[in-house]
């Protein structure tokens, strides 16, 4: 064997050992304790199991405040607002947000605290309050800078505000840049699309909406969102009634019905 | 000046070099006494035999235990002309005077799932204690498939009487059916009889030659039914009889295995136990390492997707 060979067989060998010796960082029991809560919280969200997805978040929240581990307990507050959120509870929704937003002793990155305002900005339009909505919105922005994964998601809740306060144009122009900017997240491209549909049939464009509300089902069914798929049933049967079409109207709104009678969310 | 110290050197190096190679040798010769140590090379032992029909089950050094201590191992295990399996046993000399000529080596399984062992039966204490090429008599334990495999052929006599007992009974020109239903015939004439010695009572006495004959056929019936069922009782009571003793073996034997179990068991799921955290152990250590490490998904905390929309109210 040559020299050459010789050291290169060598090298291989002390690069190999090196790796093979490397050990991953090690994490604290609690942590992952902490990480294994919070999977397991994801899955039971996934399968509707909301109350149950509730009660390992707060285990998982309380591993992360026990150890400090700040990350983790402003992503927990923010799951566990959005679970109670989706169990109608929004007063303690808004009680955890305003927890991590005006918490004075711990500090938390900008993109938790953007999120944060998001929801609080969601949890307005809900009840009914368009311009506290858009206040929430505004921070959510600003919060969120330039390069900010949530940037879609904003653009949503501008539609949804300015459909509340019908108008039409407004939710227009948010939703488009609200496709534009979700195209790889097909939750919020349905959403987009959903609002756009409603903008057009705001407009008096139903044959538009129509187009729109279809392919949002389509997405909606392929991600397997009840609720989702009610309202794009329920948006269905508005815009075949403003086109005169009362008999299919009356099947979407019975199709709408048997979703909600099974009282999935 | 300058070669002496090459010399000296030289004659340095040797010394080491020697006294390196004696500790080295050294060094070997423990580990080798430390083997034979291990492997009892030194204690003095004695060689018995045992002989059966076939090798299943028997190893080169599998141990041979006494009263749970390890006293010996299996040495050879060779065939005879005659098919017969030979099979040599080493046993440590120190308790040799604990074995007696009539004891016995069967070969056992130390739990449930467990490594077989040859464990010498305990013979008389007056007997002579084994020499050099004693032959003991051997026999196989039964291990818990043989166990279950006798519990499923004695049971299966006992089913078939139990089912033949109840077609018996159910059996529509059977002596039970037969009997019952002539009981039943017996007690509509009885009853007839009662309404007509009634009916006589309030008509007086002129069809009382009528109803003595009944009376008597009635009687007669019963007579007869009350034989066949004298006949079929005693079968009854017999097949009873069996299959209550082939029952009462079974559970006698279903006690057995259920005492030498409960004794295995709480040791059994010890160490499944310890296999299970052993195994999770070295799985943990695995997917720390480099290359699986980089290939794993890390377990972190995770954020669940907003959601942007909120629904209209409904009117």
């Amino acid at each position: 064997m040559s020299h050459r060979h010789s050291v290169w067989m060598l090298l291989c060998s002390v690069v190999l050992l090196t790796a093979c010796g490397h050990v991953q960082e090690t994490r604290s029991a609690r942590l992952v304790q902490a990480a294994e809560f919070n999977q397991r919280a994801q899955n039971a969200f996934l399968h509707g199991k909301y109350q149950y997805a509730a009660t390992l978040y707060g285990q998982a929240l309380q591993l992360d405040v026990a150890i400090e581990y700040v990350d983790g307990i402003a992503i927990n507050t923010l799951n566990l607002a959005r679970v109670n959120q989706v169990l109608g509870k929004t007063a303690q929704a808004e009680q955890l947000l305003d927890q991590l937003l005006n918490d004075k002793a711990l500090r938390y990155a900008p993109k938790y605290l953007a999120e944060a305002a998001v929801q609080k900005a969601l949890l307005h339009l809900q009840k009914g309050d368009a311009v506290d909505a858009v206040v929430w919105a505004d921070k959510a922005v600003d919060w969120c800078g330039p390069d900010c994964k949530l940037s879609g998601v904003i653009a949503n809740v501008r539609a949804g505000i300015a459909l509340r306060m019908n108008d039409g144009e407004q939710a227009l122009f948010w939703s488009d840049r609200a496709l534009a900017a979700n195209r790889d997240i097909p939750l919020e491209h349905a959403n987009a699309l959903r609002l756009q549909a409603s903008a057009r049939l705001m407009m008096n464009a139903p044959d538009e909406a129509l187009r729109l509300a279809q392919d949002a089902l389509t997405i909606d069914k392929l991600l397997g969102l009840p609720a989702k798929i009610r309202q794009d049933l329920l948006l269905l049967a508005q815009v075949h009634e403003r086109l005169g079409h009362t008999e299919q109207a009356g099947q979407f709104r019975q199709r709408a019905a048997r979703i909600a009678a099974v009282g999935m969310k | 000046m300058e070669l002496p110290t090459y010399s000296q050197k030289l004659i340095n190096i040797e010394k080491r070099t020697q006294r390196f190679m004696l500790g080295a040798l050294g060094l070997m010769l423990l580990v080798l006494l430390m083997i034979g140590l291990k492997q009892d090379y030194f204690s003095r032992s004695t060689s018995i035999y045992f002989l059966t029909s076939n090798a299943q089950g028997l190893s080169k050094g599998m141990a041979v235990k006494f009263v749970g201590f390890k006293v010996g191992s299996v040495q050879e295990i060779s065939m005879e002309p005659n098919a017969a399996v030979r099979v040599r046993v080493s046993l440590n000399d120190e308790y040799l005077h604990l074995i007696g000529q009539d004891a016995k080596a069967r070969l056992i399984k130390e739990a449930l799932v467990g490594e077989s062992v040859v464990e010498i039966v305990p013979g008389s204490t007056q007997v002579r204690q084994v020499t050099q090429g004693s032959v003991l008599e051997f026999e196989r334990g039964q291990d818990a498939a043989s166990v279950i495999e006798s519990l499923a052929s004695q049971l299966q006599p006992i089913l078939s009487d139990m089912r033949q007992f109840a077609a018996t009974i159910n059996k529509p020109d059977g002596d039970i059916q037969q009997t019952l239903k002539n009981l039943n015939q017996v007690t509509a004439a009885t009853r007839e009889m009662v309404n007509q010695v009634t009916r006589l009572g309030v008509s007086g006495n002129q069809k009382l030659d009528s109803v003595y004959l009944k009376l008597d056929q009635a009687l007669e019936h019963a007579n007869s039914s009350l034989g066949a069922l004298d006949k079929a009782i005693p079968q009854m009571v017999e097949r009873a009889d069996t299959t209550l003793s082939n029952a009462q073996e079974v559970t006698n034997i279903i006690k057995q295995v259920t005492q030498d179990s409960a004794r295995e068991i709480p040791s059994l799921i010890n160490n499944v136990n310890t296999l299970v955290q052993g195994g999770q152990e070295t799985l943990d250590g695995v997917q720390q390492s480099w290359p699986l490490n980089r290939m794993l998904p890390k377990v972190e905390e995770q954020r669940l997707p907003v959601d942007g929309y909120v629904a209209p109210e409904e009117p």
